[in-house]
């Protein structure tokens, strides 16, 4: 039965990991490189804000025009939360992330060694060359802050543990109509991929699909999700009531991080090539173009006559193309919703009015 | 190149055009030659402003007129531009130009135009203004020539990188992006190598949309005459060294223009040794930009567009000069790193470190040495709602200078295009405790 | 009049309740202030109207930012709909209609058959909204009632540059320590906000005619100088409050 399916929480996740002798990185947004973390004994657990709690403390270093995510993610961090990871790593994604990342470095300076990745905005091959490189010297870092040595056939092997996992998640975002759970516990199990070993989110994935779904789910409108992450995640649960369902998803928490497989010999020539083949994403600096056909194939693909943007305030990478997405979007037929959250608050009123409204208009 | 467009072209501009901004400059002189100050509490006003006018407006005259006669590149204020000007494009800095609609108080018009579109109002100011013009075809210059080409360098921000997505969309032309690695630390030969990589593609790009070949000796000489003005600009800067300070900030926001938006021309070395030539007159005369200088401050960031000359008013009537600024500067700073003889190499060095591109910790670092350097009292941070690169950090860089050394800085909330976010109230109440903490 | 349906919409500021016929003529009103324990007040008004011929049998829709605390209704639609049908039932045209409620504003764009082709929403800021003129009028001491009027008599205007609430309340406090008179004041609020309203209906892409609801349109110049800004009239609907309530009311009377 589909309801059997337990999806271990974060803090689950963590005390597993803790046990069994194993350390932890914590890392922030957007894409991460988890084999390599792996690889060094550590499990990856990102840091999504984490969402709806003050972000007070973190006011005292960061402008109120920052988005939520990244003020989130430092009080998180000044309060303790972060204390038990053996390394914090702040990928360069955007500006905020890297007012986060040199701030850490240069005032805040926490325990845990922090750690930095600087993510090249296009996929030609001298950016795959650079984020190689770039890997090698985080693994060096790594190395001198963990005494930690992985070999090439254990980089290959945490590359290809991950490659799976991303795999799972894909079958599983397609399988969606295959999954009897609804929507909200639908995406609990789809972002366990941000906490759980990958081996584990597979497995997890693996038998969400191979459970009979209980009944055929009532017709739904079905919908495509874009932005950032949907948080609050009671969002999703408006939405199944409003009698919705998300039939594609471009979150960069989760469809954006459909990586494609690799092959060949070179561990980081892999994670690189890996990290950079996912769905076109603005913090990899996508054109206009690329991410409008993206979606146009997912609505089409999902039967979708509407698409919900999930964006924070202040998040440039998402607010950019809103007006040109959405302008090209209508052209087929398409209409779209932006919704702005901001991560320490709970679900407002005013967003379950805008949601409930714009599936009204789908029907 | 269209034989009418070329005809309209040399009337308008080579010979119209000039022509008569000469006509204007010489007026605007004879009109500085007889005011004895710029302003109730300023000093003189600086006998290179008609010059500089003139230069102004004859770029953006061109600007009018070169379509079809000349290849556009649109440019973001960081970006490498020595092997385009030696391919003879000319140059439109969306972001110069966003200064000045800003100062012309058409930043709230041009925000509202993109706003009306869809933009945000959360966005970058210059990218809402730019959108706007962009938009409505309106803009206080006239016309500005579409893109036949776009070069992006992230060097200053992640924010140009999505603004130049939508242009490339909105123009449909190609895009080229130079992708700096930000520099939490050091630079890496890795990360060189990365960016010198690019450059070389960034020059294919513009040799096949410009339909000729880079010349070696014409990018030497440009890069020569853009090394010798960033030497100059530097030059001009360091005067505000003296007591009492010959020049501003305030005065350097106007007078920096040509180093972003004009380096590499003869005409743009020869204004600034003139503007050089003036300061070091005015320090042996032991003239001041301002008529009774009784503190020095420094200023963080971009400046407030549109408030310029209210803000300049009001710290003069109290004897505040602000000396040096960490904005213009960054024009300057890197001239070091420039080596004329190795073009390409030393662009791929200079475009990685600016300072937007280094650490929060080394832009401290940075306000500190130029406090010991100006013999500063304080630091006035503008904390800019459309410019997070440059003000993250800012809280712990004040709490720093206030703290272990010894600089009261104040946070000043605003923006640098859009007034809507701009208290004046608010901010005419804080820049006066802070002055009274100061004793100024 | 036999009541058919009936509609209930519970807004941020008032509670309002309309009894339509078969027809989907409004045949029975109510308006009141929102109390604070909503499914009380909410039960009550529909008692009463339950209390009316036809009353006890009638299908309820509710609606408003409280539609989901109305127990005994039969279903619930958002404003945005129901705000449409109301004013599309009332005018039969397609068009633009601005609804500024207490707490939000919205331009909802509706399409031929009166369906709601599109909308957006102010955001969290209650720059364009009700809140905005009551929050200012408490800085000037004036009845929100008469500031329409005092607005549109004012023979000159000051801008106000601030269109966050908050500051504009100091804008405010500034303008009049220099002497500014109070009109002057009231009318430059009234030209804020109107600024606020039309940035929304831009970015709809503008599609006359016009049609203003919600309790701000009670309010003279705010439809004048929205007219004035969009460059064509703007229709102010007849008992603009009801028109959510009315819409509800019209969607319980289809199966």
């Amino acid at each position: 039965m589909p309801n059997e399916i337990h999806v271990p929480s974060r803090r689950e996740a963590i005390r597993a990991q803790v046990q069994s002798g194993g350390g932890l990185a914590a890392v922030f947004p957007y894409h991460p490189p988890r084999a390599l973390l792996r690889a060094h004994g550590l499990l990856p657990v990102e840091v999504w804000g984490p969402p709806g709690r003050s972000s007070s403390r973190g006011d005292a270093h960061l402008q109120p025009y920052t988005c939520s995510l990244v003020r989130a993610g430092l009080s998180f961090l000044l309060e303790g939360g972060l204390d038990q990871a053996r390394v914090v790593l702040v990928p360069h994604g955007c500006d905020s992330l890297q007012g986060l990342g040199s701030v850490l470095l240069d005032f805040v300076k926490p325990a845990p060694p922090v750690l930095t990745c600087y993510l090249p905005r296009g996929d030609r091959a001298l950016d795959r060359a650079f984020l190689a490189d770039e890997l090698r010297e985080l693994d060096a870092r790594l190395a001198a802050a963990l005494g930690t040595r992985p070999d090439e056939a254990a980089l290959l092997a945490a590359v290809e543990r991950e490659e799976r996992a991303d795999q799972a998640l894909g079958e599983l975002l397609e399988g969606r109509a295959r999954v009897g759970l609804g929507e909200e516990a639908f995406y609990r199990l789809v972002r366990s991929r941000e906490y759980l070993p990958a081996e584990d989110f597979a497995a997890l994935a693996g038998r969400a699909l191979a459970a009979p779904a209980a009944s055929a789910r009532p017709a739904r409108t079905p919908l495509v999700v874009s932005g950032l992450v949907p948080e609050p995640m009671a969002l999703l649960s408006v939405l199944e009531a409003a009698g919705a369902t998300v039939t594609g998803d471009d979150l960069a928490c989760s469809g954006r991080r459909r990586y494609r497989p690799t092959q060949g010999p070179e561990p980081f020539a892999r994670m690189s090539e890996g990290m950079l083949s996912g769905p076109p994403d603005s913090t990899r600096g996508a054109s206009v173009e690329a991410r409008l056909q993206h979606l146009r194939q997912l609505a089409r693909a999902a039967g979708a006559r509407g698409v919900v943007f999930l964006t924070l305030k202040f998040c440039e990478p998402e607010l950019y193309y809103l007006p040109q997405l959405r302008e090209g979007l209508a052209q087929d037929g398409v209409r779209a919703l932006s919704l702005e959250v901001d991560l320490a608050e709970a679900l407002p009123a005013p967003l379950v009015t805008r949601l409930e409204a714009f599936v009204e208009t789908l029907r | 190149m269209s034989s009418l467009g070329a005809l309209r072209f040399h009337a308008s501009v080579s010979l119209l055009g000039r022509a008569a901004l000469r006509l204007d400059r010489l007026r605007t002189e004879h009109k500085l030659a007889r005011m004895k100050s710029a302003g109730p509490h300023l000093g003189p006003p600086l006998m290179t402003s008609g010059w500089l006018k003139e230069l102004i407006s004859r770029h953006y005259l061109t600007g009018r007129y070169v379509r079809g006669v000349r290849k556009v590149a649109w440019v973001t204020s960081g970006a490498p531009v020595e092997h385009l000007k030696a391919l003879g494009y000319y140059l439109m800095y969306p972001e110069n130009h966003g200064a000045v609609c800003g100062i012309r108080r058409w930043g709230e018009r041009q925000c509202l135009a993109a706003e009306d579109a869809g933009y945000s109002r959360d966005l970058c100011s210059y990218a809402r203004t730019d959108f706007g013009t962009v938009l409505s075809g309106q803009t206080p210059v006239g016309r500005l020539p579409p893109p036949d080409l776009l070069v992006c360098c992230n060097n200053i921000c992640q924010t140009v990188l999505y603004w130049y997505q939508v242009l490339a969309h909105h123009f449909q032309v190609p895009l080229v992006l130079i992708d700096t690695p930000f520099l939490y630390t050091e630079a890496r030969p890795h990360m060189l190598a990365f960016v010198r990589k690019q450059i070389d593609a960034a020059v294919e790009v513009a040799e096949r949309t410009a339909g000729r070949s880079l010349a070696p000796a014409r990018l030497e000489e440009v890069m020569r005459l853009s090394h010798e003005a960033i030497g100059l600009w530097l030059k001009i800067m360091q005067t505000g060294r003296n007591r009492p300070a010959p020049i501003t900030a305030f005065d350097e926001f106007i007078h920096m223009a040509p180093i972003v938006e004009m380096r590499g021309e003869e005409s743009t070395v020869a204004y600034y040794r003139a503007l050089l030539a003036e300061l070091e007159e005015r320090t042996r005369r032991g003239v001041g930009a301002l008529q009774a200088e009784r503190k020095r401050l420094l200023w963080d960031n971009l400046p407030i567009w549109y408030r310029l000359r209210p803000l300049s008013e009001s710290l003069a009537a109290r004897g505040v000069a602000l000396v040096a600024s960490t904005y213009t500067n960054a024009w300057g700073e890197l001239v070091e790193r420039i080596d004329p003889t190795r073009p390409l190499d030393s662009m791929a060095e200079v475009y990685l470190h600016p300072i937007l591109n280094r650490g929060t910790g080394h832009k401290l670092a940075t306000m500190a040495r130029m406090l010991k350097e100006y013999q500063a009292d304080g630091v006035l941070l503008h904390s800019d709602r459309s410019c997070k690169p440059y003000s993250v950090g800012q809280m712990d860089q004040q709490r720093r200078l206030a703290g272990e050394l010894g600089a009261p800085a104040l946070l000043l909330d605003a923006d640098h295009n859009d007034p809507r976010a701009y208290s004046e109230e608010q901010a005419e109440n804080r820049l006066q405790a802070f002055l009274e903490v100061l004793g100024a | 009049m036999t009541l058919a349906a009936l509609g209930i919409d519970v807004g941020s500021t008032a509670t309002k309740l309309v009894g339509v016929t078969a027809a989907g003529d409004i045949a029975w009103r109510r308006l009141a202030p929102t109390a604070p324990r909503i499914e009380a007040q909410a039960e009550a008004l529909l008692a009463e109207a339950r209390a009316q011929p036809g009353g006890e049998r009638a299908p309820t829709v509710a609606t408003g930012y409280g539609r989901k605390l109305v127990a005994s209704a039969t279903r619930a639609l958002t404003e945005i709909t129901c705000h449409a049908r109301g004013v599309y039932r009332r005018t039969g045209r397609a068009g633009t209609l601005v609804d500024i409620g207490g707490q939000d504003s919205k331009v909802i764009l509706i399409g031929a058959q009166g369906q709601v082709l599109h909308f957006v929403m102010n955001d969290k800021c209650a720059a364009g909204t009700g809140r905005f003129l009551e929050v200012t009028a408490g800085r000037l001491q004036l009845p929100v009632a008469e500031m329409g009027d005092m607005a549109r008599a004012a023979t000159a205007e000051v801008p106000i540059s601030s269109t966050c609430t908050v500051f504009a309340e100091s804008e405010i406090v500034s303008l009049l320590a220099r002497g500014t008179p109070v009109e002057h004041v009231v009318r430059g609020l009234h030209r804020a906000l109107v600024h606020r309203v039309t940035s929304l209906v831009r970015s709809l892409g503008p599609r006359p005619p016009y049609f203003l609801s919600g309790g701000v349109a009670h309010n003279a110049a705010v439809a004048a100088f929205l007219g004035e800004a969009l460059g064509a009239p703007v229709e102010r609907a007849e008992e603009p409050q009801l028109m959510g309530a009315y819409g509800a009311a019209l969607s319980a009377l289809e199966p």
